[in-house]
């Protein structure tokens, strides 16, 4: 069947804060909205669920147009950010209060793993326990959009990263627009067939997980997202293969083609550099090769964050490790490194942005 | 810092006493205010005679009175009073002040202005009063005054309490369950108010406890059909002392009651 969500030109404006104007498509498919707290993400689900109505623009879904029409006759199931049980019944209570039958209670709570529970009450349930039942709940209603605030924010990190799992697989079998909304950059690329980036009520950028993270559109996106390294560049030579550029002393050559100007930020995420032996050589011509020391490093289980400088200090890259590899080379602050940078791993975005 | 804090314990221990002491100490004279007054009421009269006078015809009728009007003032301070409550805890601004100012105006309000005010709208001469009277429920010294003038006076118990209960509902949860499909009118029933109860049920025993020890705006409204408090007065008045006493101790134990029930099933909002 498939539905479609479609947001048009949505605002909304708080006494200091003013939200859009946002426009947005989700169709069957789970759309991560991702940005910092503050931004706007959960204003953008409490207008989807009528909460909160719009200033000017509309809400549709499947045509019907939701503009006015109040939270309870929307069909749009909401998962809040603790769970929003009702604390006075029973997490079966809490299920069938929202189910039309009560087989339906029964179904659910086998494909969330809550038949256990469900005769305990919501203060006694732990926090991943919670949002698995308010998420049988809002379920239970058969909603036409689905609506996630956070869920997984507060569980403590082996807890989130079940759960996340299991979502993964729960909203493949959905076949309504679900709208996720998080602070997490993880959370966000594993559960979104698409992202949306937001920032002061707007959104940033849109696209795949991939596409976003390594082709951000501008600073913000790109630090946001985890590329850590955005430096001051200037291209020096545009050829069919791509653009190079130069950093201080060092050319690199990237893949990217038609480069606006000449001014650009060149990104490289931590994770997409090599870091090896000074003194090893390797076959991989595409790769730019630079030499460093390392200044700082820090363990964060299951990587390290290596900062080398580059360019004799003038730029510090960062560069994520595995833990072999950091073993092998036996690194340490003033340790000499040469970083591979592979021209495909180098976005660059055009100053201003 | 530390050396001054030190020496100063060492002078609270010289002396051979700590505040707690002290604290506990000027509250147990209070407290022995409060209890050895109500004890020498119980002790004045012999259990024997306040058990007979119990059954005397303007004891028997004033009880009667004062429970059936302050049942229809609590049932009627709770039918008006919880929507206001509502409104009250889910909006904000200078009206939601200015209401909540009037709503706690017969608090302090002296009640026996709270009972001249009353007149002036339900007293003969009135216009309402006068087309009470000619329709047969005279608004004043009838069971219909006393009921008004406990209201007046009870009712902002209902309000204040239960709005305070009300806001203790996390609205997430009310958005929750309409974002279920559940109308307001349900989410209230089921949501809202089983929640909010315990409190609820506190503003309504503090209103019926009020209602029932309401005397002045009682007085001034209608000295007819008597309450318990005015009987207490006209026995005080006409026969001494000693014939106020039953009920009196009926009316402490109506009181008694009240806190029971405050620190049983509805929520102290004291605590």
């Amino acid at each position: 069947m498939g539905m479609t969500l479609d947001l048009s030109r949505l605002r909304k404006a708080y006494g200091q804060f003013d939200f859009g104007p946002v426009d947005l498509t989700v169709d069957d498919e789970v759309l991560a909205v991702l940005g910092p707290s503050g931004s706007g993400k959960t204003t953008l689900l409490s207008l989807v669920a009528g909460i909160t109505s719009p200033d000017s623009g509309s809400i549709r879904l499947d045509g019907r147009d939701l503009t006015g029409v109040p939270l309870e006759e929307r069909r749009v199931g909401m998962v809040f950010q603790e769970g929003a049980l009702f604390p006075h019944m029973t997490a079966r209570e809490n299920i069938a209060y929202a189910a039309t039958d009560s087989d339906r209670v029964d179904d659910l709570a086998a494909v969330l793993e809550v038949t256990d529970i469900l005769d305990r009450t919501p203060p006694t349930l732990s926090g991943g326990e919670r949002q698995r039942v308010a998420l049988a709940r809002t379920l239970a209603t058969d909603p036409d959009v689905l609506l996630l605030d956070e869920p997984l924010s507060s569980l403590d990190a082996p807890i989130r990263t079940r759960l996340r799992d299991e979502l993964h697989s729960l909203f493949a079998s959905l076949t309504i627009p679900v709208l996720y909304v998080t602070h997490d950059q993880r959370t966000a690329t594993a559960l979104g067939d698409r992202l949306a980036i937001v920032r002061d009520g707007g959104i940033e950028q849109e696209g795949t997980p991939s596409a976003v993270l390594t082709r951000p559109t501008n600073r913000f996106v790109a630090r946001f997202t985890g590329t850590e390294n955005l430096f001051e560049g200037t291209v020096t030579d545009r050829s069919a293969d791509g653009a190079t550029v130069r950093l201080g002393d060092i050319h690199l050559r990237t893949t990217a083609a038609s480069v606006p100007s000449d001014d650009v930020t060149v990104c490289i995420h931590p994770s997409r550099v090599a870091v090896d032996a000074p003194y090893v050589t390797d076959g991989d011509t595409a790769a730019n090769t630079v030499t460093g020391t390392v200044t700082r490093w820090l363990n964060e289980g299951s990587e390290y964050r290596v900062d080398i400088d580059i360019n004799a200090g003038a730029h510090t890259l960062t560069a994520s490790v595995r833990p072999p590899t950091f073993e092998r080379l036996a690194l340490e602050n003033g340790s000499d490194v040469q970083v591979l940078v592979p021209a495909e791993s180098i976005h660059l975005i055009p100053d201003g942005e | 810092m530390t050396v001054d804090s030190e020496s100063n314990r060492s002078a609270t221990t010289a002396f051979g006493f700590d505040w707690l002491s002290v604290a506990l100490v000027l509250g147990g004279v209070l407290l022995l205010y409060y209890v050895v007054p109500l004890l020498s009421l119980f002790l004045s009269v012999p259990p024997g005679t306040v058990l007979s006078r119990l059954s005397d015809p303007t004891v028997v009728d004033s009880a009667t009175t004062s429970l059936l009007s302050a049942s229809i003032s609590t049932v009627v301070a709770t039918l008006f009073g919880l929507p206001l409550a509502y409104w009250l805890a889910r909006t904000d601004g200078l009206v939601t002040k200015v209401v909540l100012a009037v709503v706690v105006l017969p608090l302090v309000l002296p009640p026996t202005v709270g009972g001249i005010v009353l007149l002036t709208v339900f007293g003969p001469g009135s216009p309402l009063g006068d087309a009470a009277i000619a329709a047969g429920v005279p608004l004043t010294r009838s069971l219909a005054g006393v009921v008004l003038a406990q209201t007046f006076v009870a009712s902002p118990f209902v309000v204040v309490t239960a709005k305070a209960a009300f806001e203790g509902v996390d609205r997430t949860l009310e958005h929750a369950s309409r974002s279920l499909g559940k109308s307001r009118l349900a989410t209230a029933r089921h949501v809202t108010l089983p929640l909010a109860g315990p409190g609820i049920l506190a503003g309504v025993t503090l209103a019926f406890a009020r209602a029932i020890g309401e005397f002045g705006a009682t007085m001034m409204v209608a000295y007819y059909p008597r309450t318990m408090p005015v009987q207490i007065w006209v026995s005080f008045q006409s026969l001494g002392l000693d014939n106020a006493y039953p009920v009196a101790i009926l009316l402490v134990l109506v009181a008694a009651a009240a806190l029971l029930l405050l620190n049983t099933v509805a929520s102290n909002p004291w605590e």
